[in-house]
């Protein structure tokens, strides 16, 4: 039997002339801004919002690519032709493969019309986020030769340290000096890192030194220390650095375990282009449809009524876990050590770690019902967790032999 | 003390991954072990491996324990991934693999990398191993870690299934894979295992999908037609020449529970789509 195709109307009582009508708007997908790449500086005159990228001086749409889970080629490309010109991937992304996948896509591209972002993780990094003496410039050297290769190009526009936690990190001379000799061999244009953890503390870091070009850092609208993050990336912005949000959606497209609350994508994003010291994001696309949304967004990042509505909705939302800001402390008529509680309960119910969260509590000595003796609970948590109900599932443990516990 | 039991055993059966040691790390001859980590689930992953987590959990991610074996200043990393399922951790294993690689008979399989990696799954765990050391006694010894760990893990250590229903005949060597998710860049296509081909000329890659059931197959070509403009097919079997406007010319078939899509065929190519269809769903 034949495959059946738009001429062939036996089978399923088609019309040609309808085919041709929904397929020309329809056809997986409704992208209408699509056509040939623009050069990068002249991605004004697209109608797409723009910002300019700190010192870079590069004029770059305020939607970019998270390519780390897109194994698509050519949801790449659509994002491409339809004019997002930042796409992000890492060294370590499927051991390399997403690197691959990119070289294969725009080698045969205009070299201006895209640019490839890629992090190296450099070795040796401690869990407390210090360098070591596996730290080393070699080590950094040899990954990012091998990112080059796969991603089959002369030069990165941007090379990232990858996941920066501590101020030690970014003034290790070793990094330092394989950041600036590939600057000055001209296989990166400019040079930044990533940061997931102590972000305001590294941002303020960097803003002082002079040395780099750009930051990729987490940036939701769940962050709890926001005020303290805002002036930080004023701060790196002021000195020239291009900021660049990740993690826009606060972790995830559901804000609870069920995933019966969805993230409002789109309100996410806008909220982290609502400052304008962020200057690109690079949301995670694995679906033309997800492309489609945020390629609105390119046409109007700002936020309009019902998406401020769902933002306040989505951030009275309680996370999962415990943020340590303490503000608990004063509340407790008992005095109970609510965040070490809160993070005894993490241990074991996020991290499936019975051990830790025993050991915890053990050294807390706030034994097997803290709250007992307490009818009303007073605490107020920013988070909006029920505490006295976590305090007493995790406590239960104090009860149960050492042995039992992994 | 018999509610006190009880109290224990409701505790283990709420929270068993807190509680049980679902394998105890082998041990290595001269090497001291250390866990220094905890156990990161889909919630903590970014804690462990930062950007990388969202792939491990589209993968349906479910643990890892890591351990660290030192011998002086000489290190081996274990980090055993534990997924939901088989097709799953092949899927994981699958998306970070490269044909270059030296593979071995491991587990289910396995391979070593230039770099002193050396990964494998076998049923729904994900196995990855390294050292920096260039030194050829500790990687030796890594080997030997890898075996013992693979004969610890439980489970079946075949591939899964659906993969032996692809053609042998022009199919890339370890280029195979497994999608769960937005196949084609498309959501409501999902579950895919799909593998490349290079012949007469042509490069193309087959994706096969297995249903729970007819009527969900049904379902899922039925969305395939209407985004691309047709009307939906209600059909147990049937083919047809999509124009997907972003992934070109699609050949697609079914019959009953299963679906073979194939991309990367030029129109004038449909008798080699049939081919390679009517092969897979004979």
């Amino acid at each position: 039997m034949p495959y059946l195709n738009i001429s062939d109307m036996s089978r399923v009582n088609y019309n040609r002339r309808k085919f041709l009508r929904i397929g020309a708007a329809g056809a997986a997908g409704a992208i209408v801004l699509k056509g040939s790449a623009a050069a990068v500086s002249d991605m004004q005159d697209n109608n797409i919002a723009t910002r300019i990228l700190g010192r870079t001086n590069i004029k770059i749409p305020v939607i970019s690519f998270g390519v780390m889970r897109a194994d698509s080629p050519a949801l790449c490309r659509a994002a491409w032709e339809n004019g997002i010109r930042l796409f992000d991937t890492a060294n370590v992304y499927q051991n390399g493969n997403n690197e691959s996948m990119l070289g294969n896509l725009f080698k045969d591209l205009p070299r201006d019309s895209f640019m490839i972002e890629t992090k190296v993780k450099p070795s040796g990094v401690g869990q407390n986020g210090l360098p070591t003496s596996q730290t080393t410039t070699d080590d950094f050297l040899t990954k990012f030769k091998t990112s080059l290769s796969r991603l089959k190009l002369d030069y990165v526009d941007f090379l990232l340290v990858h996941d920066v936690s501590t101020p030690e990190m970014l003034n290790h001379k070793p990094l330092i000096a394989a950041l600036s000799r590939l600057k000055k061999e001209k296989k990166t244009r400019f040079v930044g890192f990533s940061t997931h953890n102590n972000m305001a503390g590294v941002i303020r870091a960097a803003s002082e030194s002079g040395f780099w070009d750009v930051i990729l850092t987490s940036y939701n609208f769940r962050l709890p220390n926001i005020s303290e993050m805002n002036e930080a990336v004023e701060k790196a912005a002021s000195a020239g650095i291009g900021i660049i949000a990740m993690k826009t959606l606060a972790g995830g497209a559901f804000l609870d375990k069920e995933k019966t609350k969805p993230v409002n994508t789109t309100a996410a994003i806008k909220w982290a282009l609502s400052n304008p010291n962020i200057h690109t994001t690079i949301p995670g696309m694995t679906t033309f449809d997800h492309l489609t949304a945020n390629l609105a967004i390119l046409k109007d990042p700002v936020l309009n009524e019902n998406e401020k509505k769902d933002l306040i909705t989505m951030a009275a939302e309680p996370g999962m876990y415990c943020i340590g800001c303490n503000q608990c402390l004063e509340t407790c008529r008992l005095r109970l050590p609510v965040p070490d509680l809160m993070r005894a309960y993490m241990y074991a119910y996020g991290y499936s770690n019975g051990r830790m969260a025993y050991d915890l509590l053990g050294s807390l000595g706030t034994g097997a019902a803290p709250c007992v003796n307490c009818n009303s609970c007073t605490v107020k948590c920013t988070n909006n967790f029920n505490v006295k109900e976590k305090i007493s599932d995790v406590s239960r443990l104090v009860n149960m032999p050492s042995e039992f516990i992994a | 003390m018999r509610k006190l039991i009880l109290f224990y055993v409701f505790f283990l059966a709420v929270m068993p991954s807190a509680f049980a040691q679902p394998y105890s790390f082998p041990e290595l001859r001269g090497y001291k072990t250390e866990s220094r980590y905890p156990v990161y689930t889909a919630e903590s992953l970014w804690d462990f491996i930062d950007g990388a987590a969202d792939g491990y959990v589209a993968f349906g991610f479910e643990n890892v324990h890591v351990r660290e074996y030192r011998k002086g200043k000489k290190v081996i990393k274990a980090e055993i991934y534990r997924h939901k399922d088989k097709n799953n951790a092949f899927g994981i294993y699958a998306s970070e693999r490269s044909p270059s690689f030296r593979y071995l008979n491991l587990g289910s399989q396995g391979y070593t990398t230039e770099d002193g990696s050396l990964n494998f799954f076998k049923d729904r765990y994900y196995v990855k191993l390294r050292t920096y050391s260039e030194d050829q006694k500790i990687i030796n010894d890594l080997e030997k870690l890898a075996v013992r760990i693979a004969d610890m893990l439980p489970g079946d250590p075949s591939m899964p299934s659906l993969l032996s229903e692809f053609p042998e005949i022009g199919k890339v060597r370890y280029s195979e894979m497994f999608i769960n998710k937005d196949v084609l860049g498309h959501g409501f296509l999902e579950g895919a295992f799909s593998a490349r081909y290079e012949l007469e000329g042509a490069s193309f890659v087959i994706y096969l999908f297995e249903k729970s059931g007819t009527e969900k197959a049904t379902e899922c070509v039925s969305a395939y037609l209407q985004k691309t403009g047709m009307e939906p097919d209600e059909s147990q079997e049937g083919k047809y020449m999509l124009r997907d406007g972003y992934n070109g010319t699609i050949f697609l078939s079914w019959k009953g529970n299963r679906i073979v899509i194939i991309e990367g065929l030029a129109k004038d190519q449909s008798a080699l789509a049939e081919r390679y269809a009517s092969e897979i769903l004979r």
